[in-house]
């Protein structure tokens, strides 16, 4: 990645760094911030309302999982318990400023989640989400709790969503996901102008900055990518990072596999990143939009039925399309049905005789266990690259 | 020996004498297919079942002979799918109702089953042998590691072994669970392209606190869910259930649920005259469907009331007069030893909070439809519904059947309704003042939670609840 690139995707880390402190001015000024968790939450109907998204997706420290254990079972997924983790061990600078905080429930994972918040009278409020997307019964089900959520917004911001209001939200957000679907296209390039670890951190950044300062930013970006000189080597063998998610500030294992002389050139992650290649359509009933795009248009996430079949068709194409070499499955600790997916994923990935390694965290990555970390990835990159040549 | 050990073991668990004939030859082939020795037979017979069972009362014993029964049926699953019957699965939990009203409407040409429950209750309750079936699937896309239900795991190897054919339809319910609907998925792509199943499910996101079946929208949802999935189970096995054979259904588990509330009763006497692990079983057909029927239960549940009624009348008990007791959220007989311990310390754990009824439960439902009727009882049920709802159905639990505290946990396998105990651990004791307790544990696969492991932990509980009681 060229230098200008670089500088603005630093300056958009420091959009991201300072959030907390801006939400602070902005709360203070009479704006409702909403916090919210999960790919199924439209941030659309949040900008709509006049009220500042929040996306929670923390992980990658050991602590704040832990510090949920004495609420809920050992044995659940460590990003779900960092979502309030950090809250609940007092270093979570926006929790406590929250007007709402929408948590999808999709899965046990967030609806116990969801539980603690309200145990400790934080303003949750769910977002039910059911995992049998192919019947009109569920279909129905999320599209009247998207109209509550509407309606719960309105109440909150005392401002009315009009179709008006909300189809310029859809259309901001629709920009923001083209650039990043650009910039991902570019990926296809060997070597790419953009590796995973810089272009996860990307998605990231995206949530936690003003779309209008976003949107010239990523038109800038993207043209400095066009323009400036890949950071990768020709021969660096391509990856796909498959998984749930990695979340805001779990970085070690792209970091990992890029320092390792392999790169990142797309992702099938469920969570934390723009789901960029679905837009929302402007003309029509927007709410019914919105709820055809969100439940049924996008790669179905891990936990719906049937998904895993469509799952690997996806992945194959994704395979073909950006040409990859090796799949790393991130996995975090506990998350039953990614574990599950996962050996469907490894007997696919087997019979289409494409390398294929499984990690598994806790957010562990103290320096006793990045060692054996390292040398895996570096082995699997190593063997990636010698199948190549 | 052979002959011996089997014919003990059919007649320690109730058979008659002219039915040992008749089912000695059937046992020895459900043995062959699910892998149990002579020596694991042995076991059995000598050691386990005597250990943790009643087997001195004809109840318990005759209690014990329905799950031999069920067992043995369901090794013949493989050979009724030859003859052209229709196999249904489910799993746990779902409303009983519809599968034996299948089976009430067409006996002879549908076989119902949860098929992992019953061989994880008698292949680790009575024998102590689970493992190579949780073993078979660590190996085969199932991990270790990840803590996976030993229910979904033993569905998967009972298919994987061949003891269990392809159902024409596995109707799973996923109300309460990620994990069982997603193992049959797993099951379909990785194992066995047969494997047909269809799932409903059901969000849970109902603030904490809400009475869930005072919801009108949720209990029409839920309702729409039960009646979508049976009619396209009926429809998948070509049988036509009446809504009176439900109705009929629902008279005869009522009648049978009455009777548990008097074993109940009788459970909780001062001093507690069974252990929990012996009562523990009459309450499996309110969970799982019997495809051999619930008649020989009820006989054995009959006698069962009787026989304990005269231990309560002479006051005979397995602890001592004014023992505490501490309700348990769950206790499994696929690991009796938990039980066992509470009790060898002189703590009674006579019934699971899972199994006994608040008031609102025994009142007739709202609604004449079936299915929104099934949907209310759902909803009114502790375990279903959100954590704050739930904290006060068991607090109503321990007040009418006076507990002097709770235990919790034992459940680190579900992420439904393991997930949320210790929260509850805390509300409960914050609203009632009794001691709450929470174990770390598996009640269905103990490999991992020795009784040396656990000591320490029951021992300590048991000393506070002996020293507040005295």
């Amino acid at each position: 990645m060229g230098v200008k690139a670089l500088d603005t995707l630093e300056e958009l880390a420091q959009i991201a760094r300072t959030r907390p402190g801006k939400l602070k001015e902005q709360k203070e000024k009479g704006v409702k911030i909403v916090g919210y968790i999960g790919r199924f939450v439209p941030e659309e109907l949040i900008h709509a309302s006049g009220a500042v998204p929040y996306l929670m997706c923390r992980g990658g420290e050991p602590e704040p999982p832990d510090a949920v254990i004495p609420y809920m079972l050992r044995f659940m997924s460590p990003y779900a318990r960092s979502q309030i983790g950090y809250h609940l061990l007092g270093i979570d600078p926006v929790v406590p400023m929250l007007d709402l905080i929408v948590v999808q429930n999709s899965d046990c994972h967030e609806s116990r989640l969801a539980d603690l918040f309200e145990y400790f009278k934080l303003p949750a409020a769910r977002l039910g989400v059911p995992p049998d997307w192919k019947k009109v019964l569920s279909r129905d089900y999320y599209q009247k709790r998207l109209t509550w959520l509407r309606e719960k917004l309105e109440v909150l911001t005392g401002n009315k969503i009009s179709d008006e209001k909300l189809k310029k939200s859809i259309e901001s957000i629709n920009q923001t996901r083209d650039l990043l679907s650009r910039i991902n296209l570019l990926r296809k390039k060997q070597p790419p102008p953009i590796g995973g670890y810089d272009f996860i951190r990307l998605n990231h950044y995206s949530f936690y900055c003003d779309l209008e300062k976003l949107l010239p930013k990523l038109n800038d970006l993207y043209e400095q990518l066009q323009k400036g000189k890949s950071p990768f080597s020709r021969e660096a063998p391509r990856i796909l990072l498959a998984g749930h998610v990695v979340g805001m500030g779990d970085y070690v294992v792209p970091k990992l596999i890029e320092d390792s002389g392999g790169v990142v050139v797309t992702e099938f992650l469920d969570e934390g990143m723009r789901q960029c290649a679905w837009n929302v359509k402007t003309d029509g009933d927007l709410m019914r939009n919105l709820g055809e795009t969100y439940y049924l248009s996008r790669t179905p996430p891990s936990i719906f039925q049937p998904a895993w079949e469509e799952r690997v068709e996806i992945m194959e194409k994704l395979i073909r399309d950006f040409n990859i070499d090796g799949v790393i499955w991130y996995e975090l600790s506990f998350e039953e049905i990614y574990d599950l997916e996962c050996s469907i994923i490894s007997k696919a990935m087997d019979e289409m005789n494409m390398p294929f390694l499984k990690l598994e965290s806790s957010y562990e990555y103290s320096r006793e266990a990045v060692g054996p970390l390292t040398t895996r990835v570096e082995s699997f990159i190593e063997s990636v690259k010698q199948r190549r040549s | 020996m052979a002959k011996d050990i089997h014919e003990a073991f059919l007649r320690l668990t109730g058979f008659e004498e002219d039915e040992i004939a008749e089912y000695l030859p059937q046992w020895r082939e459900a043995c062959e297919k699910l892998g149990l020795t002579e020596d694991d037979v042995k076991f059995a017979t000598e050691e386990r079942l005597p250990a943790y069972f009643a087997v001195e009362l004809e109840g318990i014993r005759k209690l014990l002979g329905c799950f031999v029964k069920e067992t043995i049926d369901l090794t013949k699953a493989n050979e009724y799918k030859e003859r052209g019957v229709k196999i249904v699965y489910g799993i746990l939990p779902a409303v009983l109702h519809f599968y034996y009203a299948l089976k009430l409407t067409a006996p002879d040409e549908v076989y119902v089953s949860f098929p992992d429950i019953f061989l994880t209750l008698v292949m680790n309750g009575f024998f102590h042998k689970l493992s190579p079936y949780l073993e078979e699937v660590e190996k085969a896309g199932i991990p270790y590691g990840c803590r996976h239900c030993a229910l979904n795991k033993t569905r998967y190897a009972a298919r994987r072994l061949g003891i269990i054919p392809s159902p024409d339809i596995s109707w799973i319910w996923g109300f309460i669970c990620d994990e069982g609907p997603k193992t049959d998925e797993f099951i379909r792509i990785y194992q066995d392209p047969e494997w047909k199943t269809y799932i409903t499910r059901l969000p849970h996101d109902q603030p904490l606190g809400t009475v869930e079946d005072e919801v009108i929208d949720r209990v029409e949802y839920l309702a729409n869910q039960m009646r979508d999935g049976f009619e396209s189970t009926q429809k998948e096995v070509g049988i036509k259930v009446p809504e009176e054979k439900i109705k009929e259904v629902i008279g005869i588990w009522q009648r049978y649920a009455a009777k548990l509330a008097e074993l109940a009763l009788l459970m909780t006497a001062d001093p507690q005259p069974l252990g929990a692990v012996s009562g523990r079983l009459f309450w499996e057909p309110l969970f799982t469907p019997f495809n051999t029927g619930i008649e020989a239960m009820e006989k054995a549940l009959d006698i069962t009331i009787k026989e304990v009624e005269q231990r309560v009348a002479g006051k005979e008990g397995i602890l001592p007069e004014g023992a505490p007791k501490l309700l348990i959220y769950s206790i499994h007989p696929s690991v009796p030893w938990i039980a066992k311990m509470f009790e060898e310390n002189g703590v009674g754990i006579p019934l699971s909070e899972f199994f006994i009824h608040t008031k609102k439960q025994l009142t007739p439902p709202t609604f004449e439809d079936p299915y929104m009727a099934a949907a209310e009882g759902w909803l009114r049920t502790s375990g279903m519904v959100n954590p704050g709802y739930q904290a006060e159905q068991i607090c109503e639990k321990l007040e009418t059947h006076k507990f002097d505290g709770m235990v919790f946990g034992l459940m680190d396998f579900d992420r439904w309704l393991g997930s949320s105990h210790r929260l509850l651990t805390r509300m409960v004791e914050e609203k009632t003042g009794l001691p709450v307790f929470y174990i770390e544990g598996d009640n269905w696969d103990d490999r991992d939670y020795s009784p040396e492991a656990l000591r320490t932990r029951i021992e300590s509980i048991c000393e506070i609840m002996k020293i507040r009681k005295a």
